[in-house]
């Protein structure tokens, strides 16, 4: 078949009116992520844009339970509330921490890190839009190197690289880790499906276009997702037990600058410095193809 | 949560969603509207007669191929014959070229007549009996085109024809082993079956008079094609065994008379010459065709003409006929080698002589195959020619008010089965409206989806359906078709990879994107529902639909009306 179609749950537990921006990549994966856990399921979210998205008190877009939380508490809220759903013997309901990469990588890593080195039963999902966008585009250790944010500015953008989450969480043994894209909800549902029905700690990383920190076209959200994924800029993959990598998008290879160039935050960069983010992206690739290769290795053993 | 709303007298003891957000109208957030705005696929128009391509390739991928075949007759009653000898221009501007190869619209459309689904049709084919009469002249695809848009609309239809069997070139012209009969037959006979009258034999100015015609009928149709052979006018066009191409192809498809000679040289470069070279091969000839320019300038279809040459046909090109040579019967040609000089009014080159290149060559049959001209002495005084053809108006009329023309034997499009079966159908559109008094609405297209309006994300490069074909060696001692169509497997995968551009196919994808939830499906699951109560006007949607059937529009537009 060469016409590319979705297999989707028509289930709409996400609903309209929330107060995301036009074209944000975290309010479709919100959709796709309760399309994929049906309602079943209580959310948890710390401070982030989506505390906001879903509505203010008394009101709630998704549906399901959600527990708003502390900035950095999403992972041990999460524990605590399925302990507490355990006892009561209603184990079948799935507990979702929804957080940003604010709430991941930076101030909630302590609990994440916690809560995976006990294997807690929770899915946990960074909705990563690359810096605090909540509180103004300040940077985070997610932002891109060489990205602009209004505390890295066009004259000294960042000079860090991102930080490697998936490569953190991978460090807990945990069962299932897999990144995921809005540009392809069948396969982010699929792995949503796959971690309900695993026990113990899974971890999503979606990447999440956002388009007034991102400076780009609403419309361009799920081209810009695309082409992250083409480019090596954020490769789709999912492991199993640590270890079992299995590539999910075979990339098209695009070059990085066509991901860049639709996104204002790097409109400064100069041609060096696009080429030297081209040799990270190949390099994460080749690294990922030899996890990938050592898997096999590990499996045919 | 029910009890700790009840132990605070309906309220939530602590801060507890109740509800959701519908009172929270994003819709005014919006200054770009979505909207579902299909266009026109550059295929559709490329088509004369204006086929629903993408349309008839949804249905089949249903595999309804009943209702596939009623919506491509709509446009052409004739998709067996189409599919078959059709040069289909379409293909030359389908979108799918820039990307790997065009879509074989032909074959799909062969594949679909090929079905034979029958020779039901469904009830909007019949309309109520209008009471007026239309005489058609010709029973060529032009006036079986009109015949059948005519009778569609519950006019009463009478077609004469001068020859045994209706079809025009399909029956007289074209070979068996590009188009069998039982094909031309069957859908002659559901034209027929609408109620239009077939007279065979009856050659208007000859065995009827135009006059009779024009007492008894509200207005008449020429559709008299072109079925005069062009003479070349140099000495020795008189002797036995010289004559005309067109005579040999239509005694042979009509009469079955197989007596030829065994060294034929045929002169001319169109179809014509092509089909009497490949016709006289199969009956065991030596067969030359003489063309007076180069290859390039040659108007027969390339692949025909590297068909033909795969038979055996040798063409010789650059070389001109001044002289037929023989006593009483015809023994040798004088020809004369040409060269290309200034290009002349229709940008080809001019051949012009090369001085003392003069040479004979033997032959003992002579075909001319150097066009056909419209053959027009029936009409009566006072009707306007222009070429040798009908002058008709943009409504296929002639100066001479209720005489419509098309086809061949009209001013306009000419020279194709589907040419004239698209001005069959726009001048059968103009009589209804001349018989019913009614304003001429012919279809106009919109904006045509240009390939860089196409989101390739959505498509992947797949190799073109090669037809099926029968073996060259078998092919040369009959009459069998010699192309045989594609499979039912091969059928649903080329409709497949049609783009259908500016077509939605309900393929969910503006419904799946949508941040706002704000798209639902239609209550008939054909087509889509944008609540713009909720829609913020992302332009997600419009923009990642991958066939840009729908369109983003300023919002101010719509507040005014
Ligand atoms: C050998 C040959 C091969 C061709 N191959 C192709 C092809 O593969 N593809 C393609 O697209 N085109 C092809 N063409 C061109 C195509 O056939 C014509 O353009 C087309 O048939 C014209 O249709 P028409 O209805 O106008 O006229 P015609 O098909 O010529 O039909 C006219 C009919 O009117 C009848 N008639 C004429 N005068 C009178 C009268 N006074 N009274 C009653 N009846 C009359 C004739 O007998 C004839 O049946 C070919 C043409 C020839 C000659
Ligand atoms: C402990 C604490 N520090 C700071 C804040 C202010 N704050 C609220 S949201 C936010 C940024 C969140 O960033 P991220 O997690 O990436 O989510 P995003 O807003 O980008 O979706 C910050 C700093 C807070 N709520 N709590
Ligand atoms: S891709 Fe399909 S719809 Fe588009 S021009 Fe080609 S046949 Fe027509
Ligand atoms: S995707 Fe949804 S919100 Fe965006 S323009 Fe389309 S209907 Fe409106
Ligand atoms: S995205 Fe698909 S369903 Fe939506 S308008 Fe385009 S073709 Fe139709
Ligand atoms: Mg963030």
């Amino acid at each position: 078949m060469s016409q590319m179609k979705f297999e989707i749950p028509e289930i709409e537990l996400m609903k309209s009116g929330h107060v995301a921006c036009p074209g944000c990549g975290a309010s479709m994966a919100m959709r796709y992520a309760l399309k994929a856990l049906g309602p079943k399921t209580m959310v948890v979210i710390p401070a982030c844009c989506w505390a906001i998205i879903d509505g203010p008190n008394p009101c709630s877009v998704n549906g399901v339970p959600v527990f708003h939380c502390a900035f950095e508490t999403a992972a041990i809220t999460a524990t605590g509330i399925k302990a507490g759903l355990k006892r009561q013997g209603k184990d079948d309901i799935s507990v979702l921490a929804w957080a940003g990469d604010g709430g991941t990588f930076d101030i909630g890593l302590q609990a994440i890190s916690g809560a995976a080195e006990r294997n807690e039963d929770i899915i946990y999902v960074c909705y990563d839009n690359e810096a605090y966008m909540n509180t103004g585009i300040q940077r985070s250790s997610a932002t891109p190197w060489g990205a602009w944010t209004t505390t890295t500015p066009v004259k000294n953008p960042k000079e860090r690289p991102k930080k490697d989450i998936v490569d953190i969480l991978l460090a807990h043994h945990i069962p299932y880790v897999a990144t995921a894209s809005v540009a392809y909800p069948d396969d982010f549902i699929r792995k949503m499906q796959k971690a309900k029905s695993i026990r113990g700690m899974k971890f999503i990383h979606v990447l999440s276009p956002c388009p007034p920190g991102w400076k780009s076209q609403a419309e361009e959200s799920v081209h810009i997702s695309r082409l992250a994924v083409h480019s090596n800029v954020f490769p789709l993959y999912e492991v199993d037990d640590g270890y079992r990598y299995t590539i999910s998008i075979q990339p098209k290879k695009v070059p990085v600058r066509d991901y860049l160039k639709y996104q204002g935050r790097f409109k400064h960069l100069s041609e060096e410095q696009i080429e030297l983010i081209q040799q990270a992206a190949d390099r994460k690739w080749d690294i990922l193809m030899k996890k990938v290769e050592m898997g096999e290795l590990f499996m045919q053993n | 949560m029910k009890d700790a709303l009840e132990s605070n007298n309906g309220k939530p003891v602590f801060a507890m969603s109740v509800t959701d957000m519908h009172k929270n109208k994003t819709g005014s957030w919006r200054y770009m509207r979505p909207i579902y705005d299909e266009k026109t696929p550059p295929c559709i128009k490329g088509c004369p007669a204006g086929e629903r391509i993408p349309q008839y390739f949804a249905l089949v991928k249903e595999k309804r191929y009943q209702d596939a075949w009623h919506l491509i007759l709509e446009d052409n009653p004739l998709p067996g014959v189409c599919g078959r000898v059709c040069y289909h221009p379409c293909e030359g501007v389908c979108n799918r070229k820039d990307f790997d190869e065009t879509i074989a619209i032909h074959n799909l459309e062969r594949f679909v007549a090929d079905q034979n689904v029958g020779n039901s049709f469904p009830q909007r084919f019949f309309a109520e009996k209008t009471g007026k009469k239309t005489a058609i002249i010709g029973s060529g695809p032009a006036g079986l085109s009109a015949a059948f848009q005519l009778a569609r609309k519950g006019h009463a239809v009478t077609i004469y024809e001068s020859l045994a069997e209706p079809g025009g070139m399909l029956q007289m012209g074209i070979p068996k082993y590009r188009l069998p009969r039982e094909v031309l037959e069957k859908e002659i006979n559901d034209i027929k079956s609408l109620g239009v009258e077939i007279i065979t034999n009856t050659e208007i100015g000859k065995d009827k008079p135009w006059q009779e015609l024009s007492d008894t009928f509200d207005s008449i149709l020429v559709a008299t094609g072109a079925t005069k052979s062009r003479p070349m006018q140099i000495p020795g066009e008189d002797l036995e065994g010289v004559s005309s191409g067109l005579a040999f192809l239509r005694e042979f498809n009509m009469q079955h008379k197989r007596d030829i000679k065994k060294k034929i040289v045929i002169i001319g470069g169109g179809n014509t010459a092509i089909d009497c070279a490949r016709s006289a091969i199969r009956l065991g000839a030596y067969v030359t065709i003489i063309y007076r320019r180069s290859r390039h300038e040659m108007p027969a279809v390339p692949e025909e003409i590297a068909e033909a040459e795969a038979e055996g046909v040798k063409i010789i090109y650059l070389t001109n006929p001044i002289e037929f040579i023989g006593n009483g019967k015809l023994e040798k040609i004088k020809l004369v080698q040409m060269q290309l000089g200034q290009p002349d009014a229709d940008g080809r080159r001019r051949p012009v002589p090369i001085k003392g290149s003069e040479f004979e060559i033997e032959a003992d049959q002579v075909m001319l195959a150097i066009g056909e001209v419209p053959k027009l002495d029936f009409l009566p005084e006072g009707v306007h020619e222009k070429w040798g053809r009908v002058d008709v108006d943009a409504y296929q009329m002639s100066n001479n008010k209720g005489v419509f023309a098309c086809g061949d034997s009209a001013n306009g499009p000419i020279g194709t089965v589907v040419d004239a079966i698209a001005t069959g159908k726009r001048a059968a559109i103009a009589i209804d409206s001349y018989l019913t008094n009614q304003e001429t609405e012919f279809v106009h297209y919109g904006k045509v989806v240009g390939f860089n309006e196409i989101n390739l994300d959505y498509f992947k490069k797949e190799k073109r359906v090669k037809q099926n074909r029968n073996n060259q060696k078998e092919v040369l001692s009959n009459f069998n078709e010699v192309h045989l169509g594609i499979s039912e497997s091969d059928a649903l995968y080329e409709a497949e990879r049609c783009f259908s551009c500016g077509i939605c196919t309900y393929c969910d994808t503006c419904l799946i994107y949508c941040p706002d939830v704000a798209i639902t499906k239609a209550p008939d699951g054909k087509g889509y529902i944008i609540n713009y109560e909720f829609c913020k006007g992302c332009g997600l949607c419009v923009h990642e639909c991958p066939r840009n059937a729908m369109t983003f529009e300023e919002e101010l537009k719509w507040r005014i009306v």
